[in-house]
């Protein structure tokens, strides 16, 4: 992995923890704000997994281990709008 | 494509790759526990969370993602053969592990300030395990960073930072349920 993309990942990775932070001060419907909150949690996921731990090599997996997250996401967002 | 092929595909040892994803597991059901038992009582959990600390707990994402940005600077330049500087950013790492915990610590005492146990409600039951087991998972990590930075050979880094980075992932996802999902 390249200096500057790990560095620009972890950059994000900040950006996107501002964001979430930042969400909750928002007066945002209930299920809005829950899908706001997850979908950036998945997005950070889906760096640390492609930059981190270097899954950008190997698409299959960075795809796979992505679908898994983005059912488990829904699956808690679907239980937190019950 | 062989199913060998896929596997190799992996970087670095495939037994770190089936701990990533048993951990993901374990506290991917957990979560999806927690959820489960908030709907038997969403206002008693929504009021339980207004006791968190949810500054302190964005800190702790910050630092631990950040410690992570160091543990997968360190493999890099241990490949580029800069050893001091893999070592200093392994310490760096470890340290901020340490900070994350300390934090934790402080949340912690609060609760227990405020005479909130594990027995006060069931959110701060699964508040407790999760956060809990996690943080155990960090204290683990700080001493495989150190570990690492001792014993520096670049397949041990990259175990070891991909050790750590589960860790991160694993917050990335208890962070915002645990904390945020009111």
């Amino acid at each position: 992995m390249r200096a500057d993309l790990l560095t620009r990942a972890w950059l994000t990775l900040l950006g996107l923890s501002l964001g979430s932070a930042l969400l909750t001060l928002v007066p945002l419907r209930p299920a809005l704000l829950g899908a706001g909150i997850l979908l950036l949690a998945l997005i950070k996921a889906r760096v640390i997994l492609a930059r981190y731990l270097d899954l950008s090599g190997s698409p299959a997996w960075l795809r796979g281990f992505t679908m898994v997250l983005s059912g488990f996401t829904v699956l808690i967002f679907g239980l937190y709008l019950i | 494509m062989s199913d060998t092929s896929l596997i190799d595909e992996l970087p670095g040892e495939l037994l770190m790759w089936v701990l990533i994803i048993s951990e993901l597991l374990v506290f991917g059901a957990g979560l999806v526990a927690f959820m489960g038992v908030r709907l038997t009582d969403p206002a008693g959990f929504a009021e339980a969370q207004s006791h968190l600390h949810r500054t302190g707990a964005a800190l702790n994402t910050a630092i631990l993602v950040t410690s992570g940005y160091l543990a997968a600077q360190a493999l890099h330049w241990r490949r580029a053969a800069r050893r001091f500087a893999a070592r200093l950013a392994l310490l760096a790492a470890a340290a901020l592990g340490v900070v994350f915990l300390i934090i934790k610590g402080a949340e912690y005492a609060d609760k227990s300030a405020q005479g909130i146990n594990f027995e006060t409600h069931p959110f701060f039951m699964f508040y407790y395990l999760l956060t809990g087991f996690h943080a155990a998972h960090v204290l683990a990590g700080v001493g495989i960073l150190l570990l690492v930075t001792w014993r520096d050979e670049p397949r041990n880094i990259e175990a070891g930072a991909q050790f750590w980075h589960m860790v991160d992932l694993v917050w990335i996802m208890l962070f915002p349920v645990i904390y945020l999902l009111g």
